[in-house]
């Protein structure tokens, strides 16, 4: 180089520059907007999403905040981390709060920050604080962050299958799940005047209701390209109709009494309006929940059983498959005698796996009125008893083991169903109760009794069961 | 040998005087300045010439204290150069504007008082006075990056005198200022000489030495080339000056039909600034023999 | 509070200081001794002498004036270059900070943690940059520019340019700081949600002494030492301990000087916990878990029983006792009821109260750590604990000053600047870690909370090089490594960079005791004087003259027309 003089040398960079200037154009070029315009880079971008606009919301604090970190933000983020770590051990929870908004305001289109301080704020936090309020509080904390998470990453159906997690079993399966459930009608917090949190639950709705929407939107994200990889397609497509029938089946639980401190409200009732409204409750949960069970099963045989899924059923063997298959679909995909069999055996396989013939069994027969009407009999027989009105317990509770009976004949693949089986059995236990009260002995034949008989060893756990139940309501 | 006939009060003794620069592994870079010895006396305008890079500002810097001699010995107001009291009785103009430019002329001023520890009313009153002398007055609030080269170096001199300081270190006074200014800064070193000051200063501007300067001495490459009288270093040995104003024609021929009888050479010339001649004569033939001394003095080196 | 603050150890830091202070100095006289007499032979001697004496000479003959003059002049050219225009950055954040604040819906403490903290760390983190890079070019762009020529060929001391250059980088610093607390303060003020509005308060507590007693009754442990901890229920970090519920076990506290003095307006004890609670089975999880006061007077024998109250997890309760009170106790059915006074007859004579805490649900835990139980006096306005945290915080940045001040007088700007900063930065975040490797008692103290409460000791498996040889040959930290001459250099080594790791550690600041004055605020306490204000003071005091020495030293011996 030093035999070159300074105009040689000038010559030589320019080229050099010419040179790098090739790649760098080819590559970084923008996009003006239009489909396959700029770089490769650009064109790359826009092939997999990934231009930061097209991922949701911009933050212009985080923004700035990268900027000034010249490119650390991830080793920012790593120590913010390691510090929310270090202030969940020490119980620092307002600091906690704050450190990770810090994060996500560095990271605000990696799924798994928002996922994992979520959930560490719905499940760890929360469960770090004895009063069952603040528990709801933290289990909102997380699933209000997880939802901004969904804002900024609008494509996501990861984050929105949490999001639904949260509402859906942390609300509604939890140990605390009776006082979850309610607070999130009626929030503890006094500024939200017994009613919702607006953030939370802005149209006042049931918590698998919500979960149901949230899991949907997941579904309908991954059906336009954004890819999950937390569970096998077949059981992450089914969530919203599990939802669906989650809330027919707690409307059984915890139905009954929310509804009926919700319509008393403020008031104090007389003992006849008690009556009446506990009657009136009862009518209306009973159409409820069989039109509940009615949509769950529309849900689950007509949209969630008539999916398309590509399995690999053998190592290398990818059928494509409903769950939901007449005999003549399965002729039509199946084709070759040899490919129908196949066919065959994989939704046999997948049924199993989802757990897809039970539900629909399930469902189908809860939505029937007779179903209802023996589970809402039930219901009552028990309220009945505690209450030592024998006579319209028992009224009730042989009501209620006449059409679980009939439910029964009419579903025989019920009968080894538990928790079916359960709810019968308890139908013929408070009748036995009610009848030991009142002096009188159990005729020889009932209704159910070959159930009972078969089913004996069963009976102590549910009377424990019923007993525990019992206690807790009084 | 003192023209006047008084015992000389030295204040500043320089013995011996070494400098070298070492780089960042100590070893030895530059020799600035070489076994200089010499002696500044009271009440006199000494001039130190040389070429750039001949060490005559590192002399002064090592006269301040700012760098630390290698070797050998200064004295200076009769404290050793390190020592920080000698400052109360020095007045120092650096070469370039080097002064706080976000200061106005008269913080200026006010802020080197108070390192003299004067008090209040006293810098008051010599602010006032010094930038009436040095005539920027008009500029007293004015930011010193405001300044024009000229008034800066105005400035920079009020600062130097503060103090009332008996030795004044000017580096460069007159560069950056028009002629106008230039007469009027050698005027105040002549001011101020006659106060009895004494003064030492470093220039380029050999004319403006040769108006001021009692003695000189030129530095090449770091050793003493010629120190001594400006008068009498000018006066050439073997060459007889006439100088005379307003000769005729006929005087002329005059004066030049005796020079003819004494059968001396001879040329009727203008006086020329020959101090240039001199410096320019020294540097050429401390290129061509180097280390030796071209003109002595007086011998000021005892050891 | 996630911390127990014990009295600032004057004497032993006192101690220590002088120590590391005394070795320094020594080691740079005998430095230079050397190096002027390797240079100048025998004269060196007397020059160094000579140079001793006139430095300690600048000591006594500092001019104030100068140094003001310098100060001053620090001043101005900070003003006049604009370096006040952070105030406005932070006016700015200031703006802005509520959108990302008020979003957050927690509880009203937590709230005004959040909102003080905020402002706190916004203060320090804004003003720490200003002052870090003003301190650490100053003196080097003087130099650079030369206008240090004139101010040392004054009389001015080298001494006093240093000096003058902390005062008025201080300054600065300080004045910036005292704005911003302002706007700071009224931004708090203005900004906290109404609701929170009534927890911005400063507690001022008085704190006692913890000890155990296990479940079955007995105060000290196997080896007959008082117990000092109660159960583990498996957090990670053991700074509580627990009790557990329906048994003999207790938390005991003691506290001193309780007179009718400590008691509330009205005569009431105002007791103020923040216990936690454990469940080892979930019960009934509406109900909190109860737990009982105590109170009990070792010279009478009387105890006391108070009601039953629930545990407020992570919330904090405070009860107020009544002066005189019923107290039922007895058990199996015969119960007691006698009227006691708190202070007659549960005070002991030298003014000291016990308090014993009880857990009541069986199967159920309590926890503790020694700050979580206190006497609440009366609580003063939140503005005197804030002031308190903004002179700690300014306090921090007078040490960041002399810190910068000091290492520009002998490296350039940059160089100055990176220094700080890293010495800022490993101080904050390294130094515990430091700590447990050479083997300080304080870090290994806190890491012991870490470590289920095991004594902690110096590290296992040796320094660097053994370590490195550990790793690469998968060996045992308990194994022995082999003896020859390799092990033995290898430790040398090792034993060289821990001392070594010794000494920066000592030399690095302490920033706990700064950061920790505001967390009192932010939860809510007064800051106190001893350890916070005065664990401050006298860091920086400790890095003031140690910063001035180093620095004059530097500047002294530097030629300052070097490049």
């Amino acid at each position: 180089m030093n035999n070159l003089t300074s105009q040689q040398r000038k010559f030589v960079y320019l080229g050099a520059i010419l040179l790098l200037l090739i790649p760098i154009i080819a590559l970084g070029m923008p996009s003006d907007g239009t489909p396959n315009s700029g770089g490769s880079i650009a064109r790359l971008r826009q092939k997999l999403d990934l231009g930061e606009s097209d991922l949701g919301d911009l933050d212009p604090s985080g923004a700035a905040m990268n900027l000034a970190l010249l490119g650390l933000r991830g080793v920012a983020a790593n120590i913010l981390w390691m510090k929310v770590d270090e202030q969940r051990n020490q119980k620092d929870w307002a600091e906690l709060r704050i450190t990770t908004d810090s994060i996500i305001r560095l990271q605000p289109h990696f799924e798994k920050v928002w996922e994992y301080n979520g959930w560490n704020m719905a499940y760890n936090v929360s469960s770090e604080w004895d009063a069952v309020p603040d528990r709801y509080f933290w289990v909102k904390e997380g699933g209000k962050f997880m939802q901004r998470g969904v804002e900024r990453n609008r494509r996501s159906s990861y984050l929105r299958w949490y999001v639904g997690r949260i509402y859906g079993p942390k609300i509604g399966l939890s140990d605390e799940a009776r006082y979850f459930r309610r607070y999130f009608r009626q929030d503890p917090d006094p500024r939200f005047k017994n009613g919702p949190d607006p953030e939370f639950n802005a149209n006042d709705e049931d918590n698998y209701l919500v979960a149901k929407r949230w899991f949907q939107e997941a579904n309908d994200a991954e059906a336009n390209g954004a890819r999950q990889n937390i569970m096998d397609r077949s059981i992450f497509r089914s969530y919203p109709a599990r939802s669906q029938l989650d809330y027919a089946a707690v409307l059984y639980k915890y139905g009954f009494n929310e509804e009926y401190d919700r319509e008393v409200g403020d008031r104090t009732l007389t003992n006849d309006e008690a009556k009446a409204l506990e009657v009136r409750v009862r009518e209306k949960l009973k159409e409820d929940t069989r039109a509940a069970w009615a949509l769950g099963l529309d849900d689950w045989t007509r949209r969630y059983g008539q999916e398309l899924f590509s399995v690999e059923y053998l190592p290398g063997v990818i059928v494509q498959m409903r769950l939901e298959m007449s005999e003549d679909e399965l002729q039509n995909l199946g084709k070759t005698p040899e490919g129908i069999a196949q066919l065959r055996r994989a939704v046999d396989q997948y049924q199993k796996m989802n757990n897809y013939r039970y539900w629909r069994t399930r469902a189908l027969c809860e939505s029937e009125t007779n179903t209802a009407e023996a589970h809402w009999s039930l219901f009552a027989a028990g309220e009945e008893y505690l209450k030592q009105n024998t006579a319209e317990a028992q009224e009730f509770a042989e009501k209620s083991m006449e059409l679980f009976e009939k439910t029964l004949e009419k579903y025989p693949e019920l009968r080894d169903e538990d928790n079916f089986v359960e709810e019968a059995l308890k139908s013929v236990l408070i009748w036995n109760k009610v009848l030991n009260l009142r002096g009188t002995k159990p005729p020889e034949t009932f209704p159910l009794k070959s159930l009972w008989d078969a089913k004996q060893a069963m009976v102590p756990e549910i009377e424990r069961r019923f007993e525990r139940d019992s206690r807790s309501k009084n | 040998m003192s023209t006047t006939g008084q015992p000389r009060e030295a204040v500043i003794e320089i013995r011996n005087l070494t400098k070298i620069y070492r780089d960042f592994w100590g070893r030895k870079k530059v020799r600035a300045v070489n076994a200089l010895s010499l002696d500044v006396y009271k009440g006199e305008v000494f001039g130190l010439l040389g070429p750039n890079g001949s060490g005559k500002t590192t002399t002064l810097k090592m006269l301040l204290g700012l760098l630390f001699p290698t070797e050998g010995e200064i004295k200076i107001l009769g404290q050793s150069a390190s020592d920080v009291r000698k400052n109360e009785r020095i007045g120092y103009l650096p070469e370039e504007s080097y002064l706080y430019r976000f200061l106005t002329g008269e913080e200026t001023l006010d802020f080197y008082g108070r390192l003299f520890n004067m008090s209040g009313s006293e810098r008051k009153q010599r602010t006032d006075d010094l930038l009436k002398l040095v005539k920027v007055e008009h500029a007293r609030k004015r930011q010193l990056k405001e300044y024009s080269k000229g008034m800066t170096r105005r400035i920079g001199l009020a600062q130097a005198l503060i103090n009332h300081p008996d030795l004044i270190l000017l580096d460069e006074p007159t560069s950056g200022l028009d002629p106008l200014g230039s007469r009027d800064m050698k005027d105040l070193i002549l001011d101020l000489k006659k106060q009895g000051k004494t003064i030492v200063m470093c220039s380029h501007l050999l004319a403006d030495v040769q108006d001021v300067c009692d003695r000189i001495a030129i530095l090449y490459g770091g050793e003493l080339k010629v120190l001594g009288r400006v008068d009498e270093l000018l006066k050439s040995q073997n060459q007889t000056q006439v100088l005379s104003d307003q000769l005729s024609p006929a005087a002329q021929a005059e004066v030049e039909a005796v020079l003819k009888k004494h059968g001396a050479k001879y040329q009727v010339d203008h006086p020329t600034a020959n101090l240039e001649e001199l410096f320019l004569r020294t540097v050429q033939e401390s290129k061509e023999r180097p280390g030796r001394r071209l003109i002595a003095d007086e011998p000021t080196s005892k050891t | 509070m996630n911390f127990d603050s014990v009295p600032f150890p004057l004497d032993t830091s006192f101690q220590l200081w002088l120590t590391v202070f005394g070795s320094a100095t020594l080691i740079v006289l005998i430095v230079s001794l050397l190096a002027t007499v390797a240079s100048l032979g025998s004269r060196g001697l007397g020059v160094f002498a000579n140079e001793l004496g006139a430095m300690l000479g600048d000591f006594v003959s500092i001019s104030p004036r100068r140094v003001f003059a310098l100060a001053q002049l620090t001043f101005r050219e900070a003003y006049r270059r604009k370096a006040l225009m952070v105030f406005v950055v932070f006016a700015i954040l200031l703006m802005f900070a509520g959108w990302f604040l008020t979003s957050s819906n927690l509880q009203p403490e937590f709230q005004v943690k959040v909102y003080v903290s905020f402002v706190l760390r916004a203060l320090s983190w804004l003003v720490l940059p200003v002052v870090l890079l003003l301190a650490c070019w100053g003196i080097p762009e003087d130099i650079r520019l030369r206008s240090m020529h004139t101010v040392v060929t004054k009389p001015a001391r080298r001494l006093e340019i240093v000096l003058g250059r902390m005062l008025g980088f201080s300054f600065i610093g300080l004045l910036v700081l005292t704005a911003m607390a302002t706007v700071g303060g009224f931004w708090i003020r203005r900004q906290l949600p109404a609701e929170a509005q009534a927890q911005l308060i400063c507690r001022q507590p008085i704190s006692g002494e913890l000890s155990f007693r296990d479940r079955e009754g007995n105060d000290k442990d196997e080896q007959g030492e008082a117990l000092k901890q109660g159960i583990n229920v498996g957090d990670i970090w053991l700074f509580h301990s627990f009790i557990e519920g329906a048994t003999k076990a207790r938390a005991v506290w003691t506290f001193d000087d309780v007179g009718p003095d400590v008691l509330d307006a009205e005569g009431n004890l105002l007791l103020e916990n923040r216990f936690q609670a454990f469940r080892s089975h979930k019960g009934d999880m509406k109900r909190s878990i109860y737990f009982q006061y105590i109170f009990f007077n070792p010279e009478t024998g009387v105890r006391a029983p108070y009601d039953l109250k629930t545990v407020e997890e992570n919330r904090g309760r405070t009860d107020r006792i009544p002066r005189k009170f019923a107290s039922v106790s007895g058990t199996g059915g015969i119960t007691d009821r006698k009227t006691y006074d708190l202070i007659e007859d549960l005070v002991t004579k030298n003014g000291q109260l016990t308090v014993e805490v009880a857990c009541v649900d069986p199967g159920q835990y309590l926890g503790m750590a020694r700050p979580d139980l206190f006497i609440r006096t009366t609580d003063l306005p939140f503005e005197s604990g804030y002031i308190k945290a903004v002179v700690c915080i300014a306090l921090m940045l007078l040490v960041v000053t002399f810190i910068g001040v000091s290492v520009s007088t002998f490296v350039k700007g940059p160089v100055a600047t990176f220094l700080t900063f890293v010495i800022v930065i490993v101080s904050y975040s390294a130094r515990d870690f430091m700590g447990t490797i050479i083997g300080d008692p304080d870090a290994l103290a806190k890491a012991k909370q870490y470590s289920g409460m095991q004594e902690m000791k110096k590290l296992d498996g040796g320094g660097v090089l053994e370590s490195i040889y550990r790793i690469l040959t998968h060996m045992n930290p308990t194994t022995e490594l082999p003896a020859g001459p390799a092990t033995a250099v290898m430790k040398t080594i090792d034993t060289g960079m821990v001392n070594f790791l010794w000494l920066v550690y000592r030399i690095l600041p302490n920033f706990d005791y700064f950061t920790k004055s505001q967390l009192y605020v932010a939860n809510g306490f007064d800051v106190p004087f001893n350890p916070s204000v005065l664990g401050c003071l006298m860091i920086t005091l400790a890095y003031f003259i140690p910063c001035v020495i180093l620095g004059y030293f530097a500047l002294r011996v530097r030629e300052l027309e070097a490049k």
